[in-house]
């Protein structure tokens, strides 16, 4: 349990939620993806502050909970908007940013 | 000791977040996602971080994965509805080969250091010290938390709200 | 004396330049003719002035006294320059003292000619530049300011025989004598460039050239002379680029007489004069020269034998007696050959004026057997042009008679007896072709009605009567060889001659012309009959033999194909495509951009996360290589 193993871990964890964001279009894995990658980071500011004896690390990932709280009820909420309006969860169907003319 | 529970968890947190990536179904992903923030609340036991592991099954488990799962039920899609994706290999081998340069100079950084746990009291990563930790030096960031919190319920209250005139 | 010189070449320029810009911005023709006239006449008078004062400055002096102005240095690179500057010895004296006498007499003569054209200011603007061009070739001190003049009366040649730029015919007629002139002048440069070369930079002046003449080899020279003579077969209109002669008639008559006559085609003769020194060491060459010469002659004569265009027949006769001139400097009689240049350009002048009076009395009538009897109506042509005949055909006192008498003679006594044949055979058509000219317009019993004949003006009659009295009596300027003791020119010698001999000689020449005048009288005489194509020898004369064809075979028509070749093929596919493949590529690369921007976020992202493993990567490379 040395410190390296925990970064390598939260190394792993992070190119995981990073091969699901660009690999998966349901929205809800994308969303589950992105939890993924912040919680890895997370893990990484608890090794440093255990590694430094420093409680910062940990109160930046306590804040971090937080903001991962808010960004969920975003989230969510932008999906069911999005289901309202286009019926569906594809990222490939919603393309109201794309260039209207060339599809 | 520790180290065995350090691989059991670890092995929950791989497992927990393969299955996000690879699982077919919402709900699965969901369950899967549920498995990784207990796993990840228990790594931060191990570092003895109390107070985080008890925030992390509060808000994580009890707010985000029931939110989710709320959600996904709630919006109660049909198999029509879903993406048809055809993931092929090809295009997990096109992925992969783009993160792993991220992956192996992160690996490489790491193997670089040389870090060790620094010897903590007891009342290391307890509510005790958070708290005072988080109203002396770090009160600035709490307040703008909150903020950010208000924002955040505002929003959702905005998108999620139903007009009058549109159907769902 | 140098300022005079200058002038003498640069006034005209100067003239031309302003009747051009003056046509240019008299838009609404407001200026009349008389402004133009002014000027158009009032410099070549001046420069003819010049001339005389230059020429009572230069008689009593030596012979090899030569006077010279230098403008300014043109291109200076080390050690080899090339001036601007005027030389006068005694050719070129000579040359300027006709030129612009003739020159003047035939600017009055285009004013009544041209009165009713609206582009008079025009016509005079490029007829002085003619001139300017005419007179800084000949005055030039070095080949290469020669040259310049050269290419600058092909320029002038071109503009004005397509003056009547609206018939597509004498667009064509006038590229096709810039073309074959440029074939020549290609030759030209060339012989100038490997004279150049072998010189090795002393100097390129005609003075610095003949010092260093000797230190050439023999294959040079002779090399040198022959290209330099294939830039005046193409200027004088020599076998072969001879094509563009008949059909620059096209142009106004006054420029046919002044420079399809008396002096742009002159310029060949006068160059190998210039470079005697050169082909005196080359006497071959000489002799080529000269057969090219009497070649020419004979089947220009044959040729206007059965010509029916008045204009083309004096054309043709221009080449014939220009074939002359080259008989005599091929075999190194330079003064003959001048001093033949020198009477040619009076009678043929007049002879084409008077041509170009009976054309304009007719309202542009050319057939000679649409004409007849005019003696009576135009008395006063008739006799100029009679008097010009009768010098053409060498017929004593005129003028004709002293030069080409010499160099028919000069042929017998250099022992080159073709040679002399040829001559004498083209002396006897001649005389039988000049005649037939005159018997059928001027003569004859047909009694044709003309409808309201054109009047001469004074403009146009003055002239002509000046110009008969010249040609018949310059030509005693060369009795005794004076005039060729006087032009003093490198001749080769050849051995005194019998007097009896010279008698002889004489007679013969007088006799054949009286023959072919005989014999132009018994067929034309009292009835004009239009030659017939009937027996194949006929035909081959009549189609000129068949040369327009042949060259039209074996150049045209391929120079044609290949450049339709280049269009369709080269440039249409090879050089398109590539440009447009070039402008293609690029619209696909653009269009592969844009698909990047397709509005999909995840699209976005994986961009995002491409960049920063490439990032990655880099990151990685440094560290190692460290």
């Amino acid at each position: 349990m040395t410190p390296e193993n925990f970064l390598y871990l939260a190394v792993v964890l992070f190119a995981i939620g990073l091969v699901g964001i660009m690999l998966r279009r349901n929205l809800f894995v994308v969303y589950l993806s992105i939890e993924l990658m912040l919680s890895s980071v997370n893990l990484i500011l608890a090794t440093f502050a255990r590694v430094q004896g420093d409680m910062g690390g940990g109160i930046i990932a306590l804040l971090m909970i937080a903001v991962i709280a808010a960004e969920a009820a975003i989230f969510l909420s932008l999906i069911i908007y999005i289901y309202r309006t286009t019926k569906t969860v594809d990222s490939k169907r919603i393309t109201k940013l794309a260039n209207q003319e060339e599809k | 000791m520790e180290s065995l529970v350090f691989s059991i968890l670890a092995l929950f947190l791989l497992a927990g977040a393969i299955g996000i990536v690879a699982l077919k179904e919402s709900i699965y992903s969901a369950m899967s996602f549920l498995l990784v923030m207990v796993a990840m609340a228990g790594m931060y036991a191990l570092l003895h971080q109390s107070f985080l592991f008890l925030a992390q099954i509060l808000v994580g488990v009890g707010a985000v994965v029931v939110l989710s799962l709320m959600i996904i039920l709630s919006i109660n899609l049909r198999i029509e509805n879903l993406p048809s994706q055809q993931i092929t290999p090809k295009k997990i081998g096109f992925v992969l080969t783009m993160v792993a340069p991220i992956v192996i100079i992160l690996f490489y950084a790491i193997g670089k250091t040389d870090l060790s746990f620094a010897p903590v009291s007891q009342e290391f990563g307890g509510i005790k010290l958070v708290g005072s930790e988080l109203f002396s030096h770090w009160v600035l960031p709490f307040e703008v938390i909150s903020i950010l919190l208000l924002s955040a319920m505002v929003g959702a209250v905005v998108l999620s709200r139903r007009r009058l005139d549109s159907d769902s | 004396m140098e300022v005079l010189l200058s002038l003498i070449v640069i006034l005209p320029f100067l003239s031309s330049m302003i009747l051009g810009l003056s046509y240019l911005i008299d838009e609404e023709r407001k200026l009349g003719n008389t402004y133009y006239t002014y000027i158009a006449v009032g410099v070549p008078v001046l420069i003819t002035l010049f001339s005389f004062i230059l020429i009572a400055h230069m008689f009593p002096q030596s012979s090899d006294t030569t006077l010279y102005a230098h403008l300014f240095n043109w291109v200076s690179v080390g050690s080899f320059t090339i001036e601007l500057s005027f030389m006068l010895d005694r050719l070129s004296l000579v040359m300027i003292s006709f030129i612009t006498f003739i020159a003047t007499l035939i600017h009055i003569y285009a004013v009544g000619y041209m009165r009713e054209d609206e582009g008079f200011g025009k016509f005079f603007a490029y007829f002085n530049f003619f001139l300017a061009s005419m007179l800084l070739l000949v005055l030039a001190s070095n080949p290469i300011i020669l040259f310049i003049g050269w290419e600058l009366v092909g320029l002038a040649s071109y503009l004005l025989i397509g003056f009547y730029h609206k018939e597509h015919s004498n667009i064509t007629a006038a590229n096709k004598a810039f073309i074959v002139n440029r074939v020549g002048d290609f030759g030209f440069i060339i012989g100038l460039g490997v004279l150049f070369i072998t010189l090795e930079g002393q100097g390129f002046s005609f003075e610095a050239i003949q010092n260093g003449i000797g230190g050439l080899s023999s294959s040079t020279l002779t090399f040198v002379g022959l290209m330099l003579f294939v830039g005046a077969m193409g200027k004088s209109a020599q076998i072969p680029l001879y094509v563009w002669l008949p059909d620059a008639m096209a142009g106004p008559t006054p420029v046919s007489a002044l420079i399809h006559a008396a002096t742009m085609v002159t310029a060949g003769v006068y160059m190998v004069a210039r470079f005697g020194f050169l082909y005196n060491e080359i006497p071959d060459i000489g002799l080529f020269i000269a057969y090219i010469g009497a070649f020419s002659a004979l089947a220009a004569a044959l040729m206007a034998s059965f010509e029916r265009d008045i204009k083309k027949i004096l054309a043709y006769s221009t080449m014939s007696q220009l074939g002359y001139m080259f008989i005599a400097v091929g075999l190194g009689a330079y003064g003959a050959g001048i001093f033949h240049v020198f009477t040619h350009a009076f009678f043929k002048a007049l002879l084409f004026m008077g041509a170009g009076a009976v054309i304009v009395a007719l309202h542009h009538e050319q057939d000679i057997f649409k004409m007849g009897n005019l003696r009576k109506h135009l008395p006063k042509t008739f006799i100029t042009m009679l008097i010009a005949t009768l010098a053409i055909t060498s017929i004593p006192p005129f003028a004709g008679f002293f030069s080409k008498e010499a160099i028919i003679n000069h042929a017998y006594l250099s022992e080159n007896y073709t040679l002399w044949v040829m001559a004498i055979f083209t002396a006897f058509l001649t005389a039988y072709y000049m005649f037939r000219l005159i018997f059928v317009v001027f003569m004859g019993n047909v009694q044709r009605e003309y409808s309201k004949l054109q009047p001469l003006g004074r403009w146009m009659s003055i002239p002509l009567i000046i110009l008969a009295v010249g040609s018949a009596t310059v030509g005693f300027l060369g009795i005794g060889h004076g005039f060729g003791n006087f032009i003093a020119l490198p001749d080769r010698s050849i051995e005194d001659v019998a007097h009896n001999t010279e008698y002889i000689l004489m007679g013969i020449n007088i006799t054949v012309a009286l023959i072919g005048i005989v014999l132009a009288y018994r067929l034309f005489g009292t009835l004009a009959t239009p030659p017939k194509a009937d027996i194949p020898f006929k035909v081959f004369i009549m189609r000129k033999f068949f040369v327009d064809e042949f060259y039209d075979r074996l150049f045209v028509r391929n120079i044609r194909g290949l450049s339709s070749f280049f269009d369709r093929v080269v440039d249409a596919k090879i050089i398109d495509g590539v440009f447009g493949g070039l402008s293609l590529g690029y619209i696909e690369v653009g269009k592969l951009f844009n698909s990047f921007q397709n509005g999909t976020v995840r699209h976005y992202a994986t961009y995002f996360i491409f960049g920063v493993s490439l990032m990655s990567l880099g990151l990685l490379f440094l560290l190692e290589v460290k």
